[in-house]
């Protein structure tokens, strides 16, 4: 396949949700010196606290952190200040396991439109949004893809106020701002935050819930994989308006998934027990069933709401993102798992 | 107008075939041509082709059974239409030809172990069928509304074809100018010329055994005269519900009647700002970019099917019947792992039928009709109607969370054409209710020859799949029955 043309490196580049596992994984890959990805120009990044900020200064001496908060527009006035040229905006920020369901709107849909309309006042010349497969809900079956354009059918609070974000990406790139979206499905890899280390807990202790035999389709997309996919995203000309998913190669199955990190943990020295929790399928309906009660009441809880969404298809085809900005998802789940495992490892986490 | 038989109160023949469809009108043909003495028994009338509007009210009530009123039962319940006329569902259908596929050929070999089953051997089958039927792409222009279901899967860079039919264009080259080569104009007349006897308005009651053979049918003719025929041997070919039905009333039980398969299937009509409707012509494309699990159609669209369209959410939508003109009906089938159960009830003329659908089916339903409407929306459509209780108007992709949020199966219109798989053939006698070649097992000479015996439904149009399978059991009984 020919990668097509990029577009030259923006003078400066503002990343939101620049302290978050994306963000940081994003700030690393342009600020790293020598990197594959590494960039000249400014790296504005937005962080929530001082902090953060040093956490980000520390992965590059290039990266400016600036204090400020989504919700509060005001605070944003220093984000573009003193920022000349091409600006691209990589927008990360957003939350997907809240206290409130409120919340969800208030970060991912009103967030948005702040940056959006941001970006539109200081010209900027290219805005990627980090999107998600939860706009478009589940698959009817193991076997089918979810195609580059499909029908919304948003799961819960989360994948509405993700829909609703998409559509008001759609509008300001209609309204005539260079605005593209990536759709990431379920992402593993370094700088992840703690309740990713509970995955890996529950898999080593053979503790993993599986239903129904394991056999639904999962996409996933490695974090580097993602990088990868945003920054295409970003250089590679093509129309406003455009989304790709990015994930990996090809959908897993949960019980592959779960045999794969099982033995990237044994290939890293670590101790697995068999995965026994067999569990069934009324299991994850119930829970769903709880996850939709809560949500309808405004409350969210993370544990029931992930075991609700563990017995669904979840499966993408990335043709499109490879055809149009020359996507090569080039880690494999196993070797994405025993990066992150032996990050986490680097980071003194207890697994 | 081919020669009728006269009704008598006693017929005899060498082989009887009981229906006049895709399965029958094609057996007695072969039979016929080979020199055996062949009586076809058909429920419905001879009804000329030019005196009919196809896809038209005035059809339903002449060609359909029940007037194209006919239901399973089941949560939700699904509607049906068979074709009671001679000439059966060829006479009221769309008309389009799809081979199976080998993935298809090859499950229903091996699921079924079905003997001398091999792909060449059916394909050349398919070429025959083809040939008598003059298969073929339109050669003009197509319909508006097919038009548009092809721009809008184009634009979505999803997979699509114009599907063949068998139809001639002797009055021009436009689709709708097509002449359809349905039995009565094909096969029946075939059949006929080589002396087959051909007896309409005659409904089987029921066949008569003699421990393993039959030897005599008991009918009903009009104005519920009886009559017998005596037959050495007997082909039913009534359909996969009436087929299934007289075997039950004729004392067969066992697996007959317990795996029908159909091809459930949900509907939206869409509105464009300009007049897209003909009437007496469906599209001939269809998107198989899902294929088989999911296909796309476009549906018949006279203004009463339409008004059908739209009676789920009437309230809602009830203003855009004045528009039909500007609307088209279309469809999205699925190929199913539910199935469903045909059980003759004593007393009563047609049998029971359920059907129950899988989750995985009614999920795919929903996703099947979100999956349409985008493909309607890119083709222009201004407004798309979903044919589900309470469904939303769909202007805009925003509004497709609205359709999949509100869509239950359970609230759908959903109904089928393609019934299948109630007399399955296969020498695994735990699955199959006949044996390889279509006889009853159970019985010497009792055999079915039409969709009854395909093991599932195939994903795609099954004409092709009857025809063919038929071809392929009238050669073998020629060679080795009689």
């Amino acid at each position: 396949m020919t990668t097509p043309p990029f577009r030259s490196v923006p003078d400066a580049t503002v990343i939101t949700g620049a302290a978050g596992w994306l963000g940081t994984a994003l700030t690393h890959a342009l600020a790293l010196p020598g990197g594959a990805w590494s960039r000249s120009g400014r790296i504005r990044t937005l962080v929530r606290n001082r902090v953060e900020g040093d956490r980000l200064v520390a992965l590059g001496s290039a990266v400016e952190p600036v204090i400020g908060d989504l919700l509060d527009p005001g605070s944003l006035a220093g984000l573009f200040e003193g920022l000349n040229g091409d600006i691209d905006v990589l927008h990360t920020a957003g939350i997907i396991h809240p206290p409130r369901v409120a919340d969800f709107y208030r970060v991912n849909l009103d967030g948005t439109r702040t940056m959006l309309d941001l970006s539109t006042r200081h010209g900027v010349r290219r805005f990627v949004h980090v999107s998600s497969n939860s706009p478009f809900g589940t698959n009817s079956h193991p076997e089918d893809r979810f195609r580059n354009d499909e029908p919304y059918h948003p799961y819960y609070g989360y994948g509405t106020s993700k829909m609703q974000a998409e559509l008001a990406v759609f509008e300001a790139a209609a309204a005539g701002l260079d605005a593209v979206l990536v759709r990431p499905p379920w992402f593993y890899g370094p700088h992840q935050p703690p309740r990713q280390t509970t995955f890996f807990k529950m898999v080593r202790a053979g503790r993993f819930p599986v239903f129904a035999g394991g056999n639904q389709s999962r996409s996933m997309v490695y974090i580097d994989n993602l990088v990868q996919g945003l920054l295409r995203a970003e250089l590679v000309a093509t129309p406003a308006g455009s989304a790709w998913w990015i994930a990996d190669e090809r959908p897993y199955t949960v019980e592959e998934i779960v045999e794969t990190v099982g033995r990237a943990l044994v290939d890293e020295g670590f101790e697995v027990r068999p995965n026994r929790l067999r569990v069934p399928d009324i299991v994850a309906r119930a829970a769903e069933f709880a996850d939709a009660t809560l949500q309808r009441a405004g409350r969210y809880h993370q544990q029931i709401h992930v075991l609700g969404e563990m017995n669904k298809n979840i499966a993408c085809d990335i043709s499109v993102a490879r055809g149009d900005l020359g996507y090569a998802p080039d880690v494999s789940l196993y070797d994405g798992m025993r990066n992150s495992i032996r990050w986490c490892a680097e980071q003194g986490l207890d697994l | 107008m081919i020669g009728l038989t006269p009704a008598l109160s006693h017929h005899s023949c060498q082989v009887l075939v009981i229906g006049s469809g895709a399965g029958g009108a094609t057996t007695a043909a072969l039979l016929a041509e080979s020199g055996v003495d062949v009586l076809i028994v058909e429920e419905g009338p001879w009804i000329e082709q030019d005196s009919v509007v196809p896809f038209s009210l005035d059809q339903m009530d002449r060609q359909y059974r029940s007037g194209g009123v006919t239901v399973a039962l089941g949560r939700p319940s699904i509607a049906y239409t068979e074709g009671r006329c001679a000439g059966g569902g060829t006479e009221i259908n769309s008309g389009l030809y799809r081979r199976p596929s080998e993935e298809t050929l090859d499950r229903w070999r091996t699921g079924y172990a079905i003997h001398d089953f091999d792909d060449d051997t059916f394909y050349a089958a398919c070429d025959e069928v083809e040939r008598s039927l003059s298969v073929q792409t339109v050669p003009g222009r197509h319909t508006p509304a097919s038009e548009r279901l092809r721009r809008g899967a184009e634009r979505l860079g999803w997979q699509h074809d114009e599907i063949p039919r068998w139809m001639t264009y002797p009055d021009g080259d436009d689709a709708a100018a097509g002449r359809r080569q349905s039995m009565t104009r094909t096969y029946l007349p075939r059949a006929v010329l080589a002396g087959a006897r051909l007896l309409c308005d005659h409904r089987v009651d029921r066949l008569i055994l003699d421990r393993a053979r039959a030897f005599r049918a008991e009918l009903t003719g009009p104005g519920q005269a009886p009559a017998t025929i005596d037959f050495e041997h007997v082909i039913v070919c009534a359909g996969a519900i009436q087929t299934p039905a007289l075997l039950q009333r004729s004392g067969f039980r066992g697996l007959v009647g317990r795996a029908l398969s159909v091809h459930p299937t949900v509907k939206l009509a869409a509105r464009f700002d300009e007049a897209i409707n003909v009437v007496d012509d469906v599209p001939v494309h269809q998107v198989k970019e899902f294929s088989p699990d999911l296909s796309f159609g476009g549906s018949a669209s006279h203004p009463g099917l339409v008004a059908l369209a739209l009676t789920d959410s009437w309230a809602a939508m009830r203003e855009a019947v004045t528009s039909w003109p500007e609307i088209a009906v279309y469809y999205a089938a699925i190929t199913s792992q539910g199935r469903g159960r045909v059980v003759a009830i004593p007393g009563m003329r047609d049998p029971l039928v359920t059907y129950r659908l899988t989750r995985r089916d009614r999920d795919l339903l929903g996703q099947g009709l979100a999956r349409l409407a985008l493909v309607m929306l890119e083709a222009g459509a201004r407004d798309v109607y979903p044919s589900f209780k309470n469904a939303p108007i769909v202007s805009s992709r925003a509004d497709l969370a609205n359709l999949t949020s509100g869509f239950s199966a359970a609230a759908a219109s959903v109904m089928t054409v393609h019934l299948c798989s109630t007399v399955p053939m296969g020498s695994d006698s735990s699955r199959a209710a006949a044996d390889s070649h279509g006889r009853v097992f159970g019985a010497d000479n009792v055999y079915v020859n039409d969709a009854s015996l395909l093991p599932d439904a195939p994903g795609v149009n099954p004409q092709a799949s009857v025809m063919a399978v038929a071809l392929r059991n009238a050669r073998r009984f020629i060679g080795e029955e009689l």
